[in-house]
C-alpha cells in the first residue's frame, strides 16, 4: 500500500497536450477517482503511472520511489483494463495466476494466493472455465482478481466498469467499494461517469483538457466547484447557469458574474418567478422540469407540474453559486 | 428483378467459369484415370490398371517422395518466415511500408519469371549466391571455410535446397494474413504482460503464439495444398526435374510430363488423383487439429 504522486506531468501526443501539467496525489489507502470527459487524458495520466506511456515533463513516484522512467513491471502495480484484458486461451484459474506464473513464482504460493484472491472477488467456483463463457460482471471479477493476486504497492483501473450493462455497473460498483474497505490499497480509478466518481471516490480529481480543474471529497466538489466546467459535469441534469439579466428576477447578482443553481434546488411552487413548464422527462422516482426560463429543475415525480403549466419558481441565495463569466471561476460571496 | 434472379445473374459468371475451368476438367481427370488414353485413339478403359502401375512405376515413388519431403520441410519453414516477417513488421516505424511490400513482392512476381531469375542467382559459375559464398575463399572454388560451395543445379541435395529455398520467399499471402491477425490481437494484453514482467520469450509462448494458432493452423492446411503443387514451375524451368536419378521430379512435373511430354493421359490423370485423395487426407487430417484446438482459443 503507497501513496501515488504526480508532479507537474506532461504528456503530449503531436500538438496535443493530453497531460498539461497535472499535480495530482493518491493518498496512502485511498480510492481516487479521476474523472473527466472523453479526450479529456484521464486514461494518460493512468498509462502514465503504469508506465505504459513516457511522461514528457515532471515526476511520478509510487511510495518513497521515483519511478518515472523505470519499466512497468518495475512498479509494482496492477492494473485493470475497460475491455477486461483477458487471455481467451487461458482458464479463470491460469488468468488469475499469470502474473505469478511469469515472475516464476512457486507452484504452492500460486494456488495459496489464486484461491485467496478469486474467494475475494467471487470467482471460486468458475476457476476452471474459459473467459467466452463468463458474463461481463464475472469476466471483470476476474480481472480484479488477477490484479489482487500480486499483492502489488497499487492498483489502477481503467474505467473498469464502462462495458457492463446499467444493473451490473451499479452492483460492480458497490463491490469495488467494499473490496477497496477490506484490502485498503492505494486504488485510481478512471472513469467518464460522474455517477460513479460521485459514489465511488473518497476523493474526486476532475480533468479537462489535460488539466486538473479540481480535487476534494465527492462533497465538496459537488457543493463547492472550483469553476464553471466542475460545475456544469458533475449533477445530473447539469447546474443551471443564469447570466446576471436572466438572474434578476431571482437574486442580483455583480456585474460580470454568472449564477449557478442545481436543478434540485430549484423550487417549484405557487409563488415566485413565474414561468411556463416546458417538458417534463419522468426519470423513476424523479422528475426532470424544463422551464421556459432556460432552467431545469428536479423534483419528486409525485409532485411533478403537467406540461405547459404556468408555476412559480424559487431558489435560495445560500444554495447557489457564483461564477466569474470570463474565467468561470467560482466567486466568493463577501 | 427479384433478388434472387438478381443473385441468380451476379453469379452466373463465377459459377460457370468454375464449372467450366474447374469442376469440368476435374470430373474429366477423375475419368480418365481409369482408361488408357493418347489423345490419338479413343479413350478405353483400363479399370486399375494406371493406379496398379504407378504403384510400381518408381519414378512415382521416387517423385511422390520428393513431394512430400519438400512440403514436410518447406510449410513448416514457410511458415516461420512469414510469421517472423509479420512479428518483426506489425509495428508502426520509418519505412515499414517499404518492407511490407518488399516481403509481398516475391509473391506477385510470375512464376516464370521468378524460375528464371534463381536460375541465374544459383548459377556455380557466376550466380551471386556462390559468387558471395566463395569470396575470400582459399581458392577460386571453395569458400572462406574450405569447403566447395554448394552445386545447386547438379547435386541431388542440392537441388532439393534449392527448390526450398526458392520457396522461402513466396510467403507473401501467408505474410500478409499473418500480419493483419497480430495486428488485431489486443494491445491491453500485451500491456498487462509488461506490467507483469513477461520476457519477450515468455509473451511470445504464452501470448502471441496461443492466439495465432488458429489463423497459422489454417495457412498450414492452405500452405500444404500449395506446397504440394508450387514445386512445378521451379522443377521445370530451374533443376528441369534432375540432377538423375529424377532429384527434383515432383508429382505436379511427373503427371505433366506424362501427359504432355509422353501422351499418357490415362496414368497422368491416375497421377493426379493420387496426389489430390494424398492431400485431401492430410489436410483432413489437420482440419482435425484445427477444430480441436479451436474450441480453446474461442474468443467470446
Amino acid at each position: 500500500m503507497s501513496r501515488i504522486e504526480l508532479e507537474t506531468v506532461r504528456k503530449r501526443f503531436g500538438e496535443t497536450a493530453a497531460l498539461d501539467g497535472v499535480d495530482l496525489e493518491a493518498r496512502e489507502g485511498e480510492l481516487l477517482v479521476v474523472v473527466g470527459p472523453s479526450g479529456c487524458g484521464k486514461s494518460t495520466l493512468l498509462r502514465c503511472v503504469a508506465g505504459l506511456e513516457a511522461v514528457d515533463e515532471g515526476a511520478i513516484r509510487i511510495g518513497d520511489r521515483e519511478v518515472t522512467r523505470l519499466r512497468p513491471a518495475a512498479r509494482n502495480v496492477s492494473m485493470v483494463f475497460q475491455s477486461y484484458a483477458l487471455f481467451p486461451h487461458l482458464t479463470v484459474r491460469e488468468n488469475i495466476a499469470f502474473g505469478l506464473v511469469v515472475r516464476e513464482e512457486p507452484k504452492q504460493v500460486v494456488l495459496e494466493r489464486v484461491a485467496e484472491a478469486s474467494a475475494l472477488v467471487g470467482v471460486g467456483d468458475f476457476l476452471e472455465r474459459r473467459p467466452y463463457e463468463l458474463s461481463g460482471g464475472e469476466r471483470q471479477r476476474v480481472a480484479l482478481a488477477r490484479a489482487l493476486v500480486r499483492r502489488p504497492d497499487a492498483f489502477l483501473l481503467d474505467e473498469p466498469l464502462s462495458n457492463l450493462d446499467a444493473g451490473t455497473r451499479v452492483q460492480m460498483r458497490t463491490e469495488l467499494r467494499r473490496l477497496h474497505r477490506e484490502i485498503g490499497s492505494t486504488m485510481v480509478h478512471v472513469t467518464h461517469d460522474q455517477v460513479e466518481a460521485l459514489t465511488l471516490g473518497d476523493r474526486i480529481a476532475v480533468l479537462d483538457a489535460g488539466r486538473l480543474r479540481q480535487v476534494g471529497t465527492p462533497d465538496e466538489v459537488y457543493s463547492r466547484p472550483r469553476d464553471l466546467f466542475v460545475a456544469r459535469f458533475l449533477g445530473t441534469p447539469a447546474m443551471n447557469v443564469l447570466t446576471s439579466e436572466a438572474a434578476s428576477p431571482f437574486l442580483q447578482i455583480p456585474e460580470g458574474t454568472v449564477l449557478g443553481v442545481r436543478p434540485e434546488h430549484v423550487r417549484i411552487t405557487t409563488d415566485g418567478v413565474p414561468a411556463k413548464v416546458d417538458i417534463v422527462e419522468v426519470a423513476g422516482s424523479d422528475a426532470f422540469v424544463h422551464l421556459d426560463r432556460g432552467l431545469v429543475g428536479r423534483v419528486s415525480a409525485d409532485a411533478r407540474p403537467a406540461e405547459g403549466a404556468e408555476v412559480g419558481i424559487a431558489f435560495e441565495r445560500e444554495a447557489t453559486h457564483l461564477f466569474d463569466e470570463a474565467t468561470g471561476e467560482r466567486v466568493d460571496r463577501p | 428483378m427479384s433478388e434472387r434472379r438478381q443473385l441468380v445473374l451476379m453469379l452466373a459468371p463465377y459459377a460457370f467459369g468454375v464449372s467450366a475451368l474447374i469442376a469440368l476438367p476435374a470430373l474429366v481427370t477423375f475419368g480418365l484415370a481409369f482408361t488408357e488414353y493418347d489423345l490419338i485413339r479413343s479413350p478405353e478403359l483400363n479399370g486399375f490398371e494406371n493406379f496398379r502401375r504407378l504403384a510400381e512405376d518408381d519414378v512415382f515413388g521416387i517423385a511422390l517422395k520428393n513431394s512430400l519431403v519438400f512440403a514436410a520441410i518447406a510449410v513448416p519453414l514457410r511458415l516461420a518466415a512469414a510469421l517472423g516477417l509479420a512479428l518483426l513488421l506489425h509495428r508502426r516505424f520509418t519505412g515499414v511500408g517499404a518492407y511490407r511490400s518488399t516481403a509481398v513482392l516475391p509473391t506477385v512476381i510470375p512464376d516464370i519469371a521468378y524460375g528464371l531469375v534463381w536460375l541465374w542467382l544459383f548459377n556455380p559459375l557466376y550466380g551471386p549466391i556462390n559468387l558471395l559464398l566463395r569470396w575470400h575463399g582459399d581458392s577460386p572454388t571453395t569458400t572462406a571455410w574450405g569447403v566447395q560451395p554448394p552445386q545447386w543445379l547438379t547435386h541431388p541435395n542440392d537441388a532439393r535446397a534449392a527448390i526450398i529455398i526458392m520457396s522461402l520467399f513466396t510467403i507473401g499471402e501467408g505474410f500478409v494474413i499473418l500480419l493483419v491477425t497480430r495486428q488485431g490481437l489486443p494491445s491491453e494484453l500485451y500491456e498487462l504482460a509488461a506490467l507483469e514482467d513477461a520476457t519477450a520469450w515468455g509473451i511470445f509462448r504464452r501470448i502471441t503464439l496461443p492466439l495465432m494458432a488458429p489463423i497459422l493452423l489454417l495457412l498450414l492446411a492452405r500452405d500444404t495444398i500449395f506446397s504440394l503443387q508450387w514445386t512445378f514451375v521451379p522443377a521445370l524451368v530451374v533443376t528441369e526435374g534432375g540432377p538423375p536419378p529424377y532429384s527434383t521430379t515432383y508429382v505436379p512435373l511427373f503427371v505433366y510430363r506424362n501427359a504432355f511430354e509422353y501422351l499418357q493421359y490415362g496414368y497422368a490423370a491416375a497421377a493426379t488423383l493420387v496426389m489430390f485423395v494424398l492431400t485431401a487426407l492430410i489436410v483432413w487430417l489437420q482440419w482435425r487439429i484445427v477444430r480441436r484446438w479451436r474450441k480453446g482459443f474461442a474468443v467470446g
